[in-house]
């Protein structure tokens, strides 16, 4: 059966090294070449802490942004565009083995017939199925894990680059963004094997190729949308902490009316937390919005800009601090491990149901 | 002699359809049985059955005294050739035989290689640009090859040209003279079965009407012809399958285990054709009038 | 090793005819004592008819005491048939070639040469001569 299953998937099998192989290789030779850009620029060069380098973090990512590329051969931000290829290839990687391998296992052979061929053998349909899935979802789940990994060790440049203080590029990734926490640890292996499994029981329940794939897709889509929107947030009870004006990067405080919203920009007190919410608080802990009376002259100076540096010193002065909701960066394998163990348990769920649905005697 | 196939009130329903009800079955070892039926008359459902590759919704069915599909060891001694013989399309012939030999531990190889060698095929070729009676031809194999004792063909004939028709039938008999195979091959048409088949089963509308072995059954039909009558004035013991009246004469195919005595009625024989489609009609309900005496049971 | 051939609608059962071949062939010296019978499997090969027909055909033999089975090896044609030897045809057949040479010449077609023979044939029978 090892033998069958590995002759029916050779044409995917080698598509999938192809791809790795592309991968590896564009990887491989750009690499190189941004750890260097690394070493010869201004925060390679400088040895200390965030406090003494923490300026040149900012810069670096700014170069790799930027049209001039450091003298090498790449320029016109082909880094970013790297960064981002590596990105979708690794989100889109799940959901594309769920359609092109999943969908097909098992719908292929009912829309062909073959069913009848392969459970006639004398092995059983239980053990079919098994060495089926097994083979195939432990190859889905190494491909998309070898991209991730070769990912990361591409960018351990630019990671550093965040460790050590970049807060303001786009390229300065918070741990917890969406994209990077589901690109990087062990998140895309949960995402492959529920993606995998997810293909084959749209296979089994519709038991054609092209609706089974499309069925894939689509359900693949909400889950991926829900899950950092809805759920993961609420996977472990937040912090709460208060913090002054001064730990943040920058403060915006866009006024209406009289009233100011507090929206800081990068905690520096926590750079790798996952701030989940923030909002301005007087000295007792309560919210408050409304501009104190004699801190209405320093809006008038302002001219309509949201940053008002006057106003923060005023609003400062009255004791007015951020109350901040967030998860501590400690807890980030917490999250990597709880999310992935989900999905898999949804992927063994999905496919403990296709064994059950096989048994029961389908003709 | 065992049974191959031992049914008792089988049947299989689909939502508010019975596709096959009540069928008790004792199909002896050693035979080619043919069952027939018109199409949608349960005939794939009741092989489907045998098989394992449904359950049953009423009744028991065994198959070589075991349930079907139960094991490996189980699956191993019924082999199974599906309608138009299904292989896969991107794999050569020889990965064929590959496939048999690993799923099979039974599998003989020498048997599949000189039976590829006769039919000609080319190993390397891929199944999917086989005709239909090559593929029929190579589904053959697989399922000869891994030394069943039973073997149950679905409609094995039905798209095959008839020069493909007749070699296939040549090598399905080579196959059971050589192993000592029994078989069950199903189709809707009897004249594909009627040099092969020494039993048989006629379906029709999810019921069994008849089952028995040819040589029997002919020998207990016949066709009778005579002056006009109602069937219902012959003796008890005879059962009337079939009837037509014109105003002067009747004709009737009548089913009895005694002699015909009566001097009014001129016998004749009673092809298989003849046979099947008088039970056909019969379940069908058709013929200007269809009276049935009670059969000793 | 004589070859068997079925006629479909001829309404006579398939192992009857089978036993009629083998009977011909002996009466013809197609066969003699000692010759193999071809094999079932390469009867059914070449015919597509069930093994057991073959087989029912072959116990009839033996029952005639016209064949027995080896087993592992074959069936072999042991007896002959009444019928006079093969010596005796060939006279036969050129004084029926004379005759039939004969009724051409005076005028009778196909048709009327088998009628004259067979009902000659029959009443002859019936007198018992044959």
């Amino acid at each position: 059966m090892i033998w069958l299953t590995w002759r029916q998937s050779r044409i995917k099998a080698a598509s999938a090294a192809v791809v790795l192989a592309a991968f590896a290789v564009l990887l491989a030779v750009t690499g190189p070449l941004l750890a260097s850009m690394y070493a010869v620029s201004t925060l390679g060069t400088c040895q200390g802490d965030i406090n003494a380098c923490g300026a040149y973090a900012d810069d670096f990512l700014q170069q790799l942004d930027a049209s001039h590329g450091g003298g090498l051969i790449l320029g016109a931000g082909t880094y970013w565009l790297l960064y981002l290829l590596g990105f979708v290839s690794i989100l889109v990687a799940p959901v594309v083995i769920g359609i092109f391998w999943g969908a097909p296992l098992i719908a292929g052979e009912f829309e062909a017939g073959t069913h009848y061929l392969a459970w006639n053998q004398s092995i059983t349909r239980t053990r079919w199925l098994a060495v089926k899935l097994t083979l195939t979802g432990l190859a889905a789940l190494a491909v998309t894990e070898a991209l991730s990994l070769m990912e990361a060790w591409w960018a351990t440049p630019i990671s550093l680059a965040v460790a050590r203080g970049a807060c303001c590029s786009p390229l300065a990734m918070n741990q917890f963004s969406p994209l990077l926490f589901a690109t990087r640890g062990i998140t895309p292996l949960g995402y492959a094997a529920f993606a995998f499994a997810l293909g084959v029981t749209a296979g089994v329940l519709v038991r054609r190729a092209v609706p089974a794939m499309a069925l894939t897709l689509a359900i693949f889509a909400v889950f991926q949308v829900a899950m950092p929107l809805g759920v993961r947030p609420h996977l472990f009870p937040p912090d709460h902490t208060i913090a002054a004006f001064s730990s943040f990067d920058s403060l915006d405080v866009p006024i209406e009316n009289n009233t100011f919203t507090a929206i800081p920009n990068g905690w520096g007190d926590q750079p790798e937390a996952w701030v989940l919410s923030t909002g301005a608080v007087n000295t007792s802990g309560t919210p408050v919005s409304a501009v104190p009376a004699d801190c209405l002259q320093a809006i008038q100076a302002a001219s309509g800009k949201a940053s008002h540096p006057a106003l923060l010193d005023c609003l400062t002065s009255h004791g007015f601090e951020i109350a901040v909701t967030y998860q501590p960066a400690s807890r980030y394998w917490a999250f990597q491990w709880t999310e992935t163990a989900i999905y898999i348990a949804l992927a063994l769920a999905l496919a403990g149901y296709c064994f059950w649905r096989i048994r029961r005697r389908l003709s | 002699m065992t049974a191959v196939i031992e049914t008792v009130g089988v049947g299989k329903r689909y939502g508010r359809l019975w596709a096959l009800t009540d069928c008790t079955l004792s199909i002896p070892a050693g035979h080619v049985v043919g069952l027939v039926g018109p199409n949608a008359a349960g005939k794939t459902t009741l092989l489907n059955l045998a098989t394992g590759m449904l359950a049953p919704t009423a009744g028991t069915i065994e198959v070589l005294g075991g349930r079907p599909a139960a094991g490996p060891a189980q699956l191993a001694r019924v082999g199974y050739l599906a309608q138009r013989a299904p292989v896969y399309a991107g794999l050569s012939v020889a990965d064929h035989l590959s496939l048999g030999a690993h799923l099979n531990p039974g599998w003989d190889a020498d048997l599949a290689r000189s039976r590829i060698e006769r039919l000609d095929l080319s190993l390397g070729q891929k199944a999917g640009t086989l005709s239909g009676g090559q593929c029929a031809q190579l589904a053959l194999t697989l399922a000869v090859a891994k030394r069943p004792e039973l073997l149950i063909l679905d409609e094995p004939v039905a798209s095959l040209d008839p020069l493909a028709r007749r070699e296939f039938l040549q090598d399905l008999m080579e196959a059971v003279a050589e192993q000592g195979l029994s078989v069950v091959l199903s189709s809707h048409l009897i004249s594909d079965l009627e040099r092969v088949c020494d039993y048989l089963i006629v379906l029709v509308a999810s019921r069994v009407r008849v089952a028995g072995p040819v040589e029997e059954l002919l020998a207990t039909h016949h066709l009778l012809s005579g002056p006009r009558r109602d069937p219902g004035t012959l003796p008890a013991g005879q059962q009337v399958i079939s009837a037509s009246h014109t105003d002067r004469q009747t004709t009737l195919l009548v089913r009895t285990s005694d002699e015909v005595l009566d001097p009014a009625w001129t016998a004749a024989e009673v092809t298989l054709e003849d046979l099947v489609l008088a039970y056909m009609n019969e379940a069908a309900g058709r013929g200007r009038h269809n009276h049935r005496l009670e059969a000793q049971s | 090793m004589i070859e068997f051939h079925l006629n479909g609608r001829s309404g006579v059962a398939p192992y009857l005819q089978l036993i009629h071949q083998v009977r011909q062939a002996l009466r013809l010296g197609l066969l003699r004592e000692g010759d193999q019978l071809p094999k079932v499997k390469d009867v059914v090969a070449g015919l597509a008819i069930n093994p057991n027909t073959v087989l029912k055909a072959y116990r009839e033999l033996e029952y005639e005491g016209l064949a027995a089975a080896r087993p592992g090896i074959g069936t072999f044609v042991t007896g002959t048939l009444g019928g006079g030897s093969l010596a005796a045809h060939r006279p036969l057949r050129r004084d029926l070639q004379r005759w039939l040479a004969r009724a051409r010449r005076a005028g009778l077609d196909d048709e009327s040469i088998e009628a004259l023979f067979v009902s000659t044939f029959r009443s002859a029978s019936e007198e018992g001569i044959a």
